[in-house]
């Protein structure tokens, strides 16, 4: 429906995202930097693929994570110039379904209780998941390990974000920050944010698809829009 | 003699329906001596809570009509209006909002926060104001006020903090803990009149010490002087704890929480107190008024009682003794004897009597400042009005009116019924912005139109009731509209030679697409190929041409009409004629412009137990619905999704029976959307054989 014009040009291409199933994406970041920019823009992406996102956001509420869907989209649509706006945004709603949990009410039975509902009635059935705000530091490996099974069954792409601390130091050999150093081995792809002097932020991949490798592709986020920019 | 603003509290009561928002009204008006006796709302002694003027609420037992009420305690004078609890009624609600300074949020401490109190909380948020939580019924099985505290919390992002503990809670509640003079309050006597302070039970000590501890924690922020004495742990005066939190809920970043059990008359002093403590006063608050003489700038209103008057009129209603009419000054003094100018009008009006009210009587005043709501009788104007003096010409700014999404026919059973019919019309489309009507006339039917089903139920019973009009129902209708998709060029020439003068006209140009305005006329005739006298004749043709699509007949909107070109006659051109020449030319281009046919979708919400989040969403999925997400906290769940307004028609009834009647839904105007083809092409068919039959 014309939208190869919005994909082609995304920035994120150089992740050489959606090309497999089942894999797994981490965004890292120290708290307000953008890893929910991020990956509403990896979901976005995903849409205008043709896949369908199953955003779950947990302890925040249905308007916020809409808006954010809302504001990028706009900042899109105004860059790429894009002429059927509402079009394009009713598309989106279509193909994104989202889901939010208080902190203590969401865990893997429930989620994939309320996946499977979705798809045995034929209501939404997806392709891609996203997972804002997931409690890192108070979760053993294993739930971790029971979403990627349910991730894989189903044959979900699935990205988590995580939030690392400044004050906490510990790393995994590979560059993984806490509180992830111990899991990093888990996932296909791994994107740290880091702010530059020049207040832009860092996109530094330190995994892609499995593959480990060098850093600095050159990705960054805007600060005033929080697009990813290639510079 | 000058009325000390900082004594003048404006405020709304707001709630859930059903959380006892009459039943509060009523004590408050006992307790400050407004009224002798308390009634029930569903009372035994059939005479009703006060606060319900209407024959209907009475029955119903429900709130529809928002009254403005005066009181005072302890040397402030409280303007409290009652605002209804249903979303249909929203308009009341966002227009009672508009006049207040601050408002009391009750909720119910078995309900919690239910979608109602969404819904009001985010039109208080919307218009900035101030306000703190009630929790009543503490005394019904099953409250719990800690958790519709950390509802305030989660659902409606409030930075909630409460104030009191309770002691004791259901059938035990005696009184409350105040957590800032750490005393024990009980209500004692027959209405709960006598307040008895005593030292906190031993037994919750412990408990109130931390409670006290959170509170200071959360009101700190606001204090300075209070963050320091907590530093450096000395005793902390009362005084300083009020300051903080009355700058915490002005500056709408705190909610204090209060809590206790109208009906059992426990707590309700108490708030109060907090109304007056907490809530702003109208000089805390920044009105804005629109200068008409000025390109509508905005300016700040003084507040000052010797400035030029600004008022707006907020609400009607059709006494006993002519047409009430209910005023907030913002500037200036009201007196009786003066004249005013309506600016929206250019009208010039006498102030004859000048009322307080009191629901259902009233209390005749020379005058009223700055900051006060009172009546007025014998003023001819619509609600939302601005009045003005001394050459003012401001407009308080405007209230967003939402466009009517649901209309249906009636028809008077008699003449007599057909009389009092078109009186309550005339009554109801003055009172209520969102409420339309007209006359069909191809049909000779009168539609009336409005925000949701039981909006309309409600007038119709209105006009049994108070009217005496008896009148017949017809099936609701969805309000479709027309537009078109792209640009179409049109050339229509009218011609008609029938003996005597004929007509000519002929009218060139092009129809497109605008998005956010309805219709937008464009003339760009140059060299007088249209002579200038009938360039309005082809704007009024357009115009008729709007009123009726060639779809289904329903309004068009979102069309820019562009004349180019055309020609005329010296002595067979007319107005007439060229009207009729762009009537021609519109539905010459319309058909040729992609037209389709849009429907109003509704933002619904559904909430419930999470068990028939499944079926809910089948449900909602069923009807074209889409499902924007959930929410799940607990084994409690809403459900957000857009849906037509077409497919929500007995919804209620299915809802109640997939959910065992556990879960409620609540819906509010989103936006037009176009029709899906399949529907559209039905819609055409029944259009057709409609036209057909008549």
């Amino acid at each position: 429906m014309g939208y190869e014009q919005l994909t082609s040009q995304n920035p994120l291409h150089a992740l050489s995202m959606g090309e497999e199933r089942n894999q797994l994406g981490l965004v890292m970041a120290r708290a307000g930097l953008g890893k929910t920019a991020l990956l509403v823009q990896i979901a976005l992406n995903a849409i205008l693929r043709g896949e369908k996102v199953l955003h779950v956001t947990i302890g925040e509420t249905i308007d916020k994570t809409r808006l954010w869907y809302d504001d990028i989209l706009k900042v899109i649509i105004e860059e790429q110039k894009f002429d059927n706006a509402n079009e394009l945004m009713e598309m989106v709603s279509k193909n994104r379904m989202i889901m939010t949990f208080n902190e203590s009410a969401f865990n893997r039975p429930k989620l994939e209780e309320r996946v499977n509902d979705l798809i045995l009635q034929d209501i939404f059935k997806p392709n891609c998941l996203v997972i804002d705000g997931f409690d890192f530091v108070n979760t053993e490996r294993q739930v971790l390990e029971d979403i990627k099974d349910f991730a894989e069954n189903m044959s979900l792409q699935a990205w988590f974000s995580a939030i690392s601390h400044r004050n906490d130091d510990r790393f995994s050999p590979t560059g993984v920050p806490a509180p992830c150093h111990e899991i990093d081995d888990m996932f296909d792809t791994i994107i740290l944010l880091k702010p530059e002097p020049d207040a832009t932020i860092l996109l530094e991949i330190i995994r892609n698809n499995g593959e480990a490798v060098e850093t600095g592709k050159g990705l960054r986020l805007d600060p005033t829009t929080m697009m990813v920019k290639k510079l | 003699m000058k009325k000390d603003l900082s004594k003048v509290r404006n405020i709304g009561i707001s709630a859930h329906i059903d959380s006892g928002k009459t039943t509060l009204t009523e004590r408050v008006l006992f307790y400050t001596q407004r009224i002798h006796a308390i009634h029930e709302v569903r009372g035994k002694d059939g005479v009703g809570a006060t606060m319900d003027s209407m024959e209907l609420e009475k029955e119903r037992g429900i709130t529809i009509q928002s009254a403005a009420t005066y009181c005072s305690w302890k040397d402030h004078d409280i303007n409290i209006i009652d605002t209804p609890g249903h979303v249909d009624f929203t308009i009341e609600v966002e227009r009672a909002l508009r006049v207040l300074d601050g408002a009391v949020l009750i909720l119910c401490s078995v309900g919690g926060v239910q979608s109602q109190s969404i819904t009001v909380n985010r039109q208080m948020t919307r218009y900035k104001v101030p306000r703190i939580a009630f929790i009543n019924k503490c005394d019904r099985t099953g409250a719990n006020p800690f958790r519709v505290t950390g509802q305030l919390r989660d659902k409606l992002a409030l930075n909630a903090i409460m104030l009191q503990l309770p002691i004791g809670l259901e059938i035990d509640m005696e009184g409350v803990i105040d957590l800032v003079t750490m005393k024990a309050v009980y209500f004692d006597g027959d209405q709960g009149e006598d307040i008895r302070i005593e030292e906190i039970p031993a037994n919750l000590k412990d408990e109130a010490e931390e409670k006290r501890e959170e509170l200071l924690d959360a009101v700190s922020m606001f204090s300075d002087d209070l963050m320091e004495a907590m530093l450096e742990e000395e005793a902390i005066p009362e005084e300083m704890i009020h300051d903080a939190v009355r700058k915490g809920t002005l500056s709408l970043e705190l909610t204090p929480v209060l809590i206790g059990s109208a009906y059992k008359n426990k707590g309700v002093q108490l708030l109060l107190d907090a109304v007056n403590g907490y809530l702003p006063c109208p000089t805390d608050v920044e009105n804005i008024a629109l200068d008409l003489n000025n390109d509508e700038k905005e300016i700040a209103v003084s507040n000052d009682a010797d400035d030029k008057m600004v008022s707006l009129a907020f609400k009607l209603e059709d006494g006993r003794y002519g047409q009430l009419t209910y005023i907030r000054t913002y500037q200036g003094t009201v007196r009786k004897g003066d004249t005013m100018i309506n600016s929206r009008t250019g009208k010039k009006v006498k102030i004859g009597r000048l009322v307080r009210m009191h629901a259902d009587e009233m209390e005749e005043i020379e005058s009223a400042g700055s900051g006060d709501i009172i009546a007025l009788f014998g003023i001819d104007c619509a609600s939302g009005d601005t009045f003005c003096n001394d050459g003012l010409n401001w407009s308080m700014s405007s209230m967003h009116v939402p466009a009517p999404v649901i209309s249906l026919a009636i028809n008077p059973v008699d003449n007599k019924a057909m009389v009092n019919m078109s009186k309550a019309l005339n009554r109801f489309t003055k009172e209520d912005p969102t409420f339309k009507t007209y006359v069909d006339h191809e049909t000779n039917e009168t539609i009336i139109s409005g925000m949701g089903e039981l909006h309309l139920e409600v007038y119709i019973e209105r006009m049994k009731r108070e009217y005496q009009a008896e009148v017949e129902v017809g099936a609701p209708q969805v309000a479709y509209r027309e537009t078109i998709l792209q640009k179409a060029a049109f050339d229509y020439t009218h011609k008609k030679q029938t003996g005597g003068s004929g007509q000519f006209g002929r009218v060139a140009g092009y129809l497109e697409p605008i998005e956010d305005i309805d219709y937008e006329f464009v003339d760009n005739i140059v060299g007088g190929v249209i002579p200038r006298e009938f360039i309005s004749s082809c704007d009024k043709g357009f115009k008729k041409s709007l009123a009726k699509g060639t779809l289904t007949g329903s309004p068009i909107t979102g069309i820019r009409a562009v004349i180019s070109d055309g020609s005329f006659h010296a002595v067979d051109s007319s107005d007439i004629a060229f009207q009729m020449a762009s009537v021609g030319g519109f539905k010459q281009g319309y058909a040729k412009a992609n037209p389709v046919i849009m429907e109003p979708i509704m933002k619904v919400e559904v909430e419930g137990p999470s068990e028939f989040q499944g079926a809910v969403m089948g449900s909602l999925n069923q009807r074209r619905g889409v499902i924007i997400g959930t929410f799940e906290e607990g084994n409690y769940t809403v459900i957000e999704a857009e849906l037509p307004l077409s497919e929500m028609f007995g919804y209620s009834t299915t809802l109640r029976s997939l959910t065992q009647g556990k879960a409620e839904f609540t819906m509010e105007f989103s936006s037009y959307k176009q029709v899906p083809k399949s529907i559209s092409e039905d819609l055409i068919k029944a259009f057709e054989e409609q036209k057909k039959d008549s």
